[in-house]
């Protein structure tokens, strides 16, 4: 795809612009607000990497300027700035997410996809970490590159749980609320069981407990 | 004495106490003095007049003065008080004595007027009148009663100073105690104050004549505030623009690792690289003190202790995992405290992150809350080395490392920790988590409830 990068640092621009290229976008990098304005006019792009701190026209004026005109392009902010108004004021602005500096590239690319899913309505419903793919149409989990595995019903939403967001940790009766529907009777030690019917499947590492408060599976990686 | 005088010198109060009752003491003593004298020079005047109206008495009614019986009703009287009247130059009948009833030796000699003489041996005040018939007479009274009568008046007079000075001088030490109560209860208020607590002192209470030095003050203490404001601002804006340079090292480190570069640069690639990590780490602590440094707002709502916990657990369990170590909460209610989710997030966050630290691989780290009386305490407990007790204060200071633990920290973890809880009036204590083995750090952070 094709990206705006807005930067005035030499040396972060630079890095950034070939880190794209590495990951086969095409990358475009101005170094100031006004030349970013006057480029999204006449180029369609994909996403703009936008910093705030810039030379004359300021990341947020740019990022108003922008909107103005109707131009929906998905923006995400790379700042140094982490006060919570500048951060409110930009996506209240209209960016779609916000990277505080310093980043890694790897996380910078996790987050421009990411707004790209969200951007453009088709969120891949496969859900995962890194290492654990969930496919909720089939309730197939698969570990790396290995063969997909069947889950039940409860197996399923126990893993679905987890993974929404990776990293989170959930406790016992938060659990139970995702496997049990309304008026359901809850059965003792059934998230202790299912967790163990998982890990039978998927490898004993990837669910992992945390002492006195419940269970979590890795972040992204 | 040269620690009275400096201490006088040192208190006004003092000071006014002891001049005004040297003053009053002074004048008391003039006026006892004085009225003293006068009201004794009044008494003799009065008892003089007495000898003259008596004269003239005798003289108005051309009274003969013939001497007394001796054996005469005066006897009865007291001999002190009596008023002698006889005939000038007549010879003493029978040589008695004034007191048996026999006439004064008076020299007959003697001019007109008032006269004070010493007969048989005794004091006496004698007036001497010639009548119009030529004769002379005297009038004669003992000086000694005299000098009594009058003294006594005088001593009359002063009492009521006597009585009164102490009394005076007590309400005039009352007086200016009380006068000086708002300036000493302002510095036991200032006293009292929390260590960045800058905000000005009220001076509606104080007395006018000090304002104008509790003005100073205040204005002081804006200078200090602000010139501490611009201190943390500094020290918040330089962390933040190292965030850029220190952006573009790590980018360009992390697109050298995929540069075709040989096995030893890349060895010494990572190196390079987790040094960056550091710098970055530092920076952020840097700025996470200087936040907790703010003066503290207001929280929004109160947070819940196990929802910061939560997320604390989930920001450092792939730090725990990596030492192997076994990072747990021990029976955790779910208790709200009146602090930002925000403050109480760091706090935690730093206490864990400093347990997991310390911690030797496949250690253990356990957080508990509980509510108590005094209010929720907080208690992070590791497997460490612990801290000894000589280095317990010294731990909180920012930089200050312990010997021989081989940590690479931020030397930042405690000090903001402290920062923190001074700011949302938090208690911080330091233990060994295992006592008879004296190893292990126990944590211990007593929030206030609300």
């Amino acid at each position: 795809m094709r990206v705006l990068l807005v930067e005035d640092d030499p040396m972060i621009g630079d890095a950034v612009q070939g880190a794209l290229k590495d990951a086969s976008h095409a990358a475009d990098w101005v170094r100031n607000g006004q030349t970013a304005l006057t480029t999204l006019a006449c180029q369609h792009y994909d996403l703009v990497l936008l910093d705030l701190g810039l030379p004359g026209k300021d990341g947020q004026d740019v990022l108003a300027a922008l909107r103005a005109k109707g131009n929906a392009v998905p923006v995400l902010i790379i700042t140094a700035r982490d006060g919570l108004d500048e951060r409110l004021r930009g996506l209240d602005g209209g960016a779609d997410d916000y990277l505080l500096k310093p980043f890694e590239m790897a996380e910078l690319l996790a987050r421009m996809r990411a707004v790209l899913r969200r951007k453009g309505g088709s969120g891949t419903p496969l859900l995962g970490n890194g290492v654990l793919t969930l496919d909720p149409a089939t309730r197939q989990a698969s570990v790396l590159d290995g063969a997909p595995v069947q889950l039940s019903h409860r197996e399923f939403s126990l893993l679905h749980a987890l993974l929404i967001r990776p990293g989170t940790i959930l406790s016992r009766s938060e659990l139970e609320d995702r496997i049990y529907g309304w008026g359901e009777e809850v059965e003792s030690n059934a998230v202790e069981y299912l967790i163990h019917a998982l890990r039978r499947k998927l490898g004993s590492e990837l669910i992992k407990n945390v002492r006195g408060v419940g269970w979590m599976v890795s972040r992204s990686v | 004495m040269d620690g009275v005088k400096e201490r006088l010198n040192a208190s006004v109060r003092r000071k006014l106490s002891l001049a005004l009752t040297l003053v009053i003491a002074l004048m008391a003593l003039v006026a006892g003095a004085l009225s003293f004298v006068a009201a004794y020079d009044e008494a003799q005047e009065l008892q003089d007049d007495v000898l003259r109206q008596t004269a003239r008495l005798v003289d108005a009614r051309r009274l003969t003065v013939q001497p007394v019986p001796s054996d005469g009703h005066f006897k009865d009287h007291d001999d002190a008080a009596r008023l002698i009247v006889q005939a000038l130059g007549k010879a003493n009948p029978g040589g008695l004595s004034v007191d048996d009833g026999g006439a004064l030796p008076v020299p007959t000699q003697l001019a007109d007027g008032l006269h004070t003489l010493t007969l048989q041996g005794e004091a006496f005040r004698v007036l001497v009148r010639t009548l119009a018939t030529g004769e002379r007479f005297v009038v004669a009274q003992e000086a000694d009663f005299r000098d009594a009568m009058a003294r006594d008046s005088a001593v009359r007079t002063v009492l009521p100073f006597v009585v009164l000075v102490p009394v005076l001088l007590l309400v005039v030490a009352t007086l200016v105690r009380q006068l000086f109560r708002p300036i000493s209860a302002l510095a036991q208020g200032i006293d009292r104050r929390a260590e960045q607590d800058l905000h000005p002192i009220d001076e509606r209470p104080v007395p006018s004549e000090v304002r104008p030095f509790v003005r100073a003050i205040n204005r002081l203490l804006g200078r200090v505030a602000q010139d501490m404001e611009s201190q943390r601002r500094f020290v918040a804006d330089a962390a933040h623009e190292l965030r850029s340079p220190l952006t573009a090292l790590s980018l360009q480190a992390e697109r050298l690792q995929q540069a075709p570069i040989s096995a030893a640069a890349q060895e010494r690639l990572a190196v390079l690289r987790e040094g960056i990590q550091r710098g970055r780490l530092l920076l952020e602590q840097l700025l996470s003190m200087a936040r907790a440094q703010q003066p503290s707002q207001a929280p929004a709502a109160p947070a819940s202790v196990q929802g910061v916990l939560r997320h604390v657990l989930e920001d450092l369990m792939p730090l725990a995992h990596a030492k192997q170590i076994d990072l747990g909460v021990v029976g955790a209610p779910d208790v709200r405290v009146a602090v930002s989710p925000l403050d109480l997030h760091t706090l935690v966050k730093n206490l864990v992150d400093n347990a997991i630290r310390y911690s030797p691989v496949g250690g253990r780290v356990d957080v508990s809350v509980q509510a108590q009386a005094g209010g929720v305490v907080l208690c992070v407990q590791d497997t460490g080395p612990g801290i000894a007790p000589a280095e317990r204060e010294r731990v909180f200071d920012a930089f200050y490392r312990t010997v021989g633990t081989g940590q690479s920290g931020s030397g930042l973890g405690l000090s903001i920790v402290r920062a923190i809880a001074l700011r949302i009036g938090a208690r911080v204590s330091l233990d060994w988590s295992d006592e008879a083995a004296q190893r292990g750090l126990k944590v211990r952070v007593t929030i206030p409830l609300a």
